[in-house]
């Protein structure tokens, strides 16, 4: 496994509960034993988790070798070796690609102190002790899941946060009413939110960031900004390696087979994919296939992964996953199943979204594509067994 | 099979309720109810309920 986040432990998993006796050795280049994801940016920001309680369970049971702290640098596909950045290789009979994404940086000049992104532990270790030394004004740059999701927590904590979006409003990808939802309720927990508004770089004094330089020219004070424009997936050590990488990410069959420019089509046997690097031709919109970034994807195609390696591609299982996502802030608790933001129209089926609870269905051409619900979760199960029972007219498969 | 659900650590995420609808559902407060006694054709579907859970609320005995 290369990757030993969420989609690589859970592929370590399904194979020693196959029955797979052989050697399993785990590669990530943190330093960390494997955590969970979607708490950093929540409770481990606002304190009440610790780093010990997003801990993984399990990874004792797995009997595999760790290898903490080293990233792959290579793979040699012909060799069946994985070059590691500390020199050494190791060699594979098989092969789960699960190295997730990074932040993406921002692409331009970035003082050394007090600009951060977050995607890992280190990462919120690095936030919290910039909170700890006394910042109380932070903006926060993009206002997507992160920086949604961080602008909540910061503001329960009592900083002062501005939240920047230069393409709209908050969570847009979600469409319907509920952006406007997360802006009403943003600013009522006090963040200023700016949408619409561009970044154009950082004021620092010396190396020490002071301020955010929005597009018309003004200047926000900031003595700690948080850029938060999305994930880059982390396949640049794979250039070379034959694999095919649309758009950065490791592009797999529907059984999750990495595939290569073979004219025939067949992945390679031996390499599997699963998680945020993943685009797997088994989850599409109408438009092609979709990268998923989301907890419940890397878990359950972690844990096919591990299964149809073993099984190897003849008995392999197709990948059948109704997307889901979750994510709370600012009071709203907001749940997808589906990929509503790929639909032409929405419709209110529940609630009201003038009251914080509503549920809204998505639809492409009249078939239902996906479902948002707010502080309406209970909702969603009956639209997740609609997208599951269509798949050859929804996205699946 | 015995279904045990630590509602301490529930947060009504409802990722069991997509994979086992049969024996998992959130009530209007979005609070997990889970049904009495499942029949034992479900154990699979519970088990994957249980694994995708997020916070690992939800423990299965006798599986």
């Amino acid at each position: 496994m290369v990757g030993a986040g969420l989609a690589g432990v859970r592929a370590g998993e399904a194979l020693r509960a196959q029955g797979f006796s052989g050697k399993l050795t785990l590669v990530s280049d943190e330093p960390e034993p494997p955590y969970d994801r979607p708490p950093l940016t929540k409770q481990v920001v606002t304190g009440t988790l610790t780093e010990a309680d997003i801990r993984l369970p399990g990874t004792a049971e797995l009997d595999a070798r760790w290898v903490r702290g080293v990233a792959a640098v290579g793979l040699d596909r012909e060799r069946r070796r994985v070059r590691l950045a500390d020199g050494t290789e190791l060699p594979y009979d098989g092969l789960v690609l699960a190295t997730g994404a990074r932040a993406r940086p921002w692409p331009g000049e970035v003082p050394a102190d007090g600009v951060l992104t977050v995607r890992g532990l280190a990462d919120v270790r690095r936030l919290r002790s910039a909170l700890a030394g006394g910042a109380r004004e932070v903006a926060v740059v993009g206002a997507g899941f992160v920086g949604v999701e961080l602008a909540s927590s910061l503001a329960a904590l009592g900083v002062r946060v501005t939240l920047v979006e230069p393409f709209g409003l908050p969570l847009r990808v979600l469409g319907g009413s509920v952006p406007g939802l997360v802006a009403k309720a943003a600013r009522r927990a006090g963040v200023q939110l700016l949408t619409g508004t561009g970044v154009r770089g950082f004021h620092a004094e010396g190396e020490q960031v002071r301020g955010v330089e929005l597009a018309d020219g003004s200047v926000l004070p900031a003595r700690l900004v948080v850029v938060a424009i999305g994930m880059v997936p982390a396949t640049e050590w794979l250039q070379g390696s034959g694999l095919a990488l649309p758009s950065g990410r490791v592009h797999c069959d529907k059984r999750l087979f990495a595939r290569t420019p073979d004219p025939s089509g067949r992945g390679d046997p031996r390499i599997v994919v699963a998680g945020d690097v993943a685009r797997c031709d088994a989850v599409r919109s109408a438009d092609g296939p979709v990268p998923l970034e989301h907890w419940s994807n890397a878990a359950a195609q972690g844990e096919l992964a591990g299964r149809n390696l073993l099984a190897g591609p003849d008995t392999a299982q197709p990948y059948a996953h109704v997307p889901s996502f979750w994510t709370s802030a600012f009071g709203l608790r907001i749940r997808s199943v589906g990929l509503p933001g790929t639909g032409d129209r929405v419709a209110v089926e529940a609630g009201d979204p003038a009251t914080d609870a509503v549920l809204e269905a998505h639809y492409r051409e009249s078939r239902l594509v996906g479902a948002v619900s707010v502080n309406q979760g209970q909702l969603l199960a009956a639209y997740a067994r609609r997208l599951h029972q269509a798949p050859e007219e929804a996205f699946l498969g | 099979m015995r279904i045990t659900v630590d509602h301490g650590l529930c947060d009504g995420l409802g990722q069991c309720t997509l994979v086992a609808p049969e024996v998992f559902a959130l009530n209007d407060d979005e609070r997990l109810e889970v049904a009495p006694d499942p029949a034992p054709e479900l154990t699979q579907k519970v088990t994957a309920a249980a694994r995708a859970c997020p916070v690992r609320a939800i423990t299965v005995e006798g599986a």
